[in-house]
């Protein structure tokens, strides 16, 4: 037998051996397969400040308030509170009653081996350990100022040897073991927000104790699911909780939603276990999900134009079943300009400079025409967008480009240095830095576009190390407050005004808007608010981006959603439709 | 007692060796990467909390201090806790070393027998067409981006065929074994081409020595002629070759285990690269290090084994 030959042989013997070495799906079981795009950071609430760490969390621990599930706008329903709060009239005392009965999973740290009440000193427990410096959490920003007397502890406590929790303070007090009240220190509605964010969870002194460094990787909370411990892998497992309290799925919705109660009045979780594949790579998710092994992803940038025509389904995925789920996202992408750098005191130049700006055909090659273009900086479906509002200063309109930033001193770019372009090293921010260059040189200013690594391009943001850099903005929680918060002053870099953006106007404004209730008056201000950055060109305004997210035909009461952390315990599977439904893959 | 005597002296080497290794690495951190507070506090930090974080973590002492620091954990191994995933680094390298060997240690034995085997064909068979087509696929797999080899082979290996899994991993054996095997196909491909390539070079030059000549003359069988004398006299680039690879191995496959969704020491080191993890940055730099010195010294000894005229001093 000839040498080639010997080797053919061998090769497909090979191929043969290992060939169905691949995991059969089974239909039957209640288990829902999902794809985490990033790592998971650990399971701490205090440090959850990423979306994907926030919703790991969510599926083991809860807080006061929640999302209702099947109402938008958004709206605030009770979760371990038995009510919403009691408000004082003037907007500083939030009084709380907890759900009696709710217990921490079972753990070693618990006398027995069994968890225990949550107590409203459990919440007091959790929100000091969210204040202690020595913690440096994440999501400390959500309270810092706002209730009384927190930030003097925490001052206080950094200075001790140990952090002296037993240490009374006003704004968060048990008044007895299910009380707990808040007092705030000046008035801020959007406090409630804050409760119903994984960083305000309720976590257990003793488990604290009992893992110490490691409790990021021990998660014990009150929530619908276990996972005895997360050893930082690709793959999540979690199981059913069998000490959750009764929670059913709800019975009311928005007319948009009422497709979705036919699971209404049942109890939660909907399925014995959860599996998170951690996969940060778009095509290996992508082929999973059209294999029938994960229940939803979001559709890919590059696989954008072969599995969506029209914004319907091709042909062959409409085949196999899947759901195109198409959702506004409450987000803003934006040009921002370091305001540290005089240059952009001028405002004919910024001015100038967006009406150079083809935002539509940046729309159709970043977002292939799927995003809402940005008139300033809040996203649509929040109070404070005046729907009909157009910025006068959107692009593109090259003439009056021109003729502003003759106006601004630099005819034809005459005298302006030359711009540096701050971007993240990835090849779309590349693609997006190439074409906003090539749109300022239609009126003659010069970019330099400067790429680094996503931490490098952050520190530089935070240094003030920048001139003009891209940016993206998700919302924490659904009011203005959270994006006009972007430019007001007192949060200029290392804060989240990275534009270093500082105007005394629109500080007192803003202060004056956010301490209101919500009110008409009170979006009226908003909308005031958000015109005059626009209309400001504090930065250029990009686009609204939309979700669209394929659905597997088995995957039941879905919708994409921004807030709702906790969403897969209303998640279920059909498991007929899956049988039905596989033959297809 | 001259071999123990080179031993030891090259095993002293590790000391100018790993101050070294410090040095460079403390620079890079302090000087070039980014600072890792903006990564650990999120979009909302303020100075404040920076200041505190920077005192935490111990970056507001003094550099001798620091480096100091860094120079102790080289000596005692003693990496403490990930700045992010606040795990005991040498717990996480025990978590992640299963699955990166899982992938590189049946690749490294698939690889070189392969390409080994591969070299000693064509170089058996030197100038005719089988050379000629192993020569073309060698170029193949070597200029074919290796992106293009994954993409490629999870669409089709993965999902039109179905035959494997395109990405994921399940601990413990046998479990792990559905997932390791595309990327341990796809890599052999990729890499075979350079190895065949090097090792073909190596063994015809040895081919064409006199020796070899006055072996065929005396009537030796030409397979005997590859094995016993040609074979064993290239063994010393090939041993050089095979063994300079060992370290690489717990390092993992850096590009691929984040492709194939892999828990394994590659993306551990990835992922603390992306966000400033100095502790776990250092920690697989000595051992690496360390491991680049170990498997020097192995080679050397092993030299005097396959050729006796070699001494070590």
């Amino acid at each position: 037998m000839k040498m080639p030959n010997v080797l053919l042989i061998i090769l497909s013997a090979t191929f043969l051996v290992f060939a169905g070495c691949t995991k059969k799906q089974d239909s039957n079981e209640r288990v829902l397969n999902l794809v985490s795009p990033a790592e998971i950071k650990g399971f701490d609430p205090i440090q959850a400040d990423d979306l994907y760490s926030g919703r790991e969390i969510s599926k083991i621990y809860e807080g006061l308030l929640q999302y209702h599930w099947l109402k938008m706008p958004y709206e605030l329903v009770p979760n371990l509170a038995a009510a919403l709060p009691v408000i004082s009239k003037d907007g500083i005392t939030y009084t709380f009653k907890l759900r009696s009965g709710v217990k921490f999973q079972d753990d070693a740290a618990f006398a027995g081996g069994k968890g225990r009440e949550v107590e409203a000193n459990d919440f007091v427990y959790s929100i000091k350990r969210l204040a202690d410096s020595r913690n440096q959490a994440t999501g400390w920003w959500v309270l810092d100022g706002k209730l009384k007397g927190l930030n003097e502890w925490r001052e206080k406590n950094s200075k001790l040897p140990a952090t002296n929790y037993d240490e009374e303070v006003e704004g968060v007090k048990a008044l007895d073991k299910y009380t707990l009240q808040f007092k705030l220190a000046k008035a801020f509605p959007q406090f409630l927000y804050a409760l119903a964010m994984p960083f305000t969870y309720a976590v257990s002194k003793e488990v604290v104790a009992k893992y110490g460094k490691e409790f990021i990787n021990h998660p014990i909370g009150t929530g619908p699911y276990i996972l005895p411990i997360f050893d930082q892998g690709k793959k999540i497992t979690y199981t059913k909780n069998p000490t959750f309290r009764e929670k059913l799925y709800p019975s009311d919705a928005s007319p948009e939603f009422k497709n979705l109660l036919s699971d209404a009045g049942k109890r939660l979780p909907l399925v014995e276990k959860i599996v998170v594949h951690v996969m940060k790579e778009t095509q290996p998710a992508w082929l999973k999900l059209n294999k029938g092994e994960i229940d939803y992803y979001s559709v890919p940038k590059d696989n954008f134009a072969t599995a969506i025509k029209n914004n319907k389904l091709s042909d062959e995925l409409a085949k196999k079943g899947f759901i195109l789920e198409i959702a506004p996202q409450l987000d803003v992408t934006y040009t921002a300009f370091n305001f540290e750098n005089k240059l952009f005191h001028n405002k004919k130049l910024r001015q100038a400079m967006y009406l150079a700006y083809d935002e539509p055909k940046a729309n159709e090659l970043f977002y292939n025409n799927t995003a809402f273009p940005a008139q300033s900086i809040i996203a649509p479906g929040i109070a404070g967008v005046d729907k009909n509002y157009v910025n006068p200063f959107k692009g593109p309109k090259l003439t009056e480009a021109k003729k502003l930033l003759a106006e601004a001193g630099y005819p034809d770019g005459k005298g302006l240095p030359e711009l540096k372009y701050d971007i993240p090293d990835s090849t779309v921010s590349r693609q997006m830095g190439e074409y906003f260059q090539k749109q300022m040189e239609q009126i003659g200013v010069k970019i330099k576009i400067i790429s680094s690594p996503w931490p490098e391009f952050q520190a530089k943001v935070k240094k003030k190390a920048v001139e003009v850099y891209g940016l993206a903005w998700g919302a924490d929680y659904p009011d203005a407050e959270n994006f006009l918060q972007l430019f007001y002053g007192p949060n200029k870099s290392p804060g989240a005004n990275g534009s270093n953006y500082d105007n005394p106007q629109f500080n007192k404004e803003f202060e004056a808007a956010t301490q209101m209730q919500d009110s008409p008056e009170r979006t009226a201000r908003y909308e005031k608010l958000n015109k005059f950055l626009a209309e400001e060109v504090v930065a250029l305004f990009g686009v609204h981006r939309q979700a669209y997210i394929l659905e597997q035909g088995w995957l039941k009461n879905y919708h994409p959603t921004d807030l709702h952390h906790d969403a897969v315990q209303y998640l279920n599977i059909d498991t007929q439709k899956k049988a039905e439904l596989l033959k297809n893959f | 007692m001259n071999m123990y005597a080179y031993i030891f002296r090259r095993l002293l080497y590790v000391i100018p060796v790993l101050l070294g290794v410090c040095l460079v690495i403390f620079v890079l951190f302090n000087l070039v990467a980014p600072d890792p507070a903006f990564t650990l506090l999120g979009k909302h930090a303020t100075q404040l909390q920076i200041a505190e974080l920077h005192h935490e973590l111990g970056m507001d002492r003094p550099y001798w201090v620091q480096y100091f620091d860094t120079v102790k954990t080289a000596f005692t191994f003693d990496f403490g806790y990930s700045w992010t995933s606040k795990q005991n680094i040498w717990e996480m390298i025990k978590a992640g070393a299963g699955p990166s060997l899982s992938i590189t240690g049946p690749l490294f034995v698939i690889e070189n027998i392969f390409a080994i085997s591969l070299a000693l064909l064509v170089a058996f068979y030197r100038g005719k067409l089988v050379d000629k087509i192993v020569l073309v696929l060698s170029i193949a797999g070597m200029s074919i981006p290796s992106l293009a080899v994954v993409l490629f082979g999870q669409w089709f290996f993965g999902y039109k065929l179905g035959i494997f899994e395109i990405s994921g991993y399940e601990r413990g054996f046998p479990q792990f074994v559905p997932y390791v095997i595309l990327p341990i196909i796809l890599y052999v491909f990729i890499s075979f081409g350079g190895e065949t390539r090097f090792y073909r070079t190596v063994i015809l030059d040895e081919a064409y020595q006199d020796y070899v000549r006055t072996a065929r003359s005396k009537g030796i069988s030409e397979l005997r002629v590859m094995f016993k004398h040609v074979l064993k006299n290239s063994m010393i680039p090939i041993l050089t070759q095979i063994i300079i690879q060992i370290p690489t191995l717990i390092l993992g496959l850096l590009f691929a285990e984040s492709f194939f969704s892999i828990p394994g020491l590659g993306a551990m080191t990835i992922n603390a690269i992306n966000n400033s993890d100095f502790p776990v940055i250092k920690a697989m730099t000595i051992l690496s290090a360390v491991g680049f010195i170990l498997f020097g010294v192995v080679t050397d000894v092993l030299y005097t084994v396959v050729d006796p005229r070699m001494k070590l001093k």
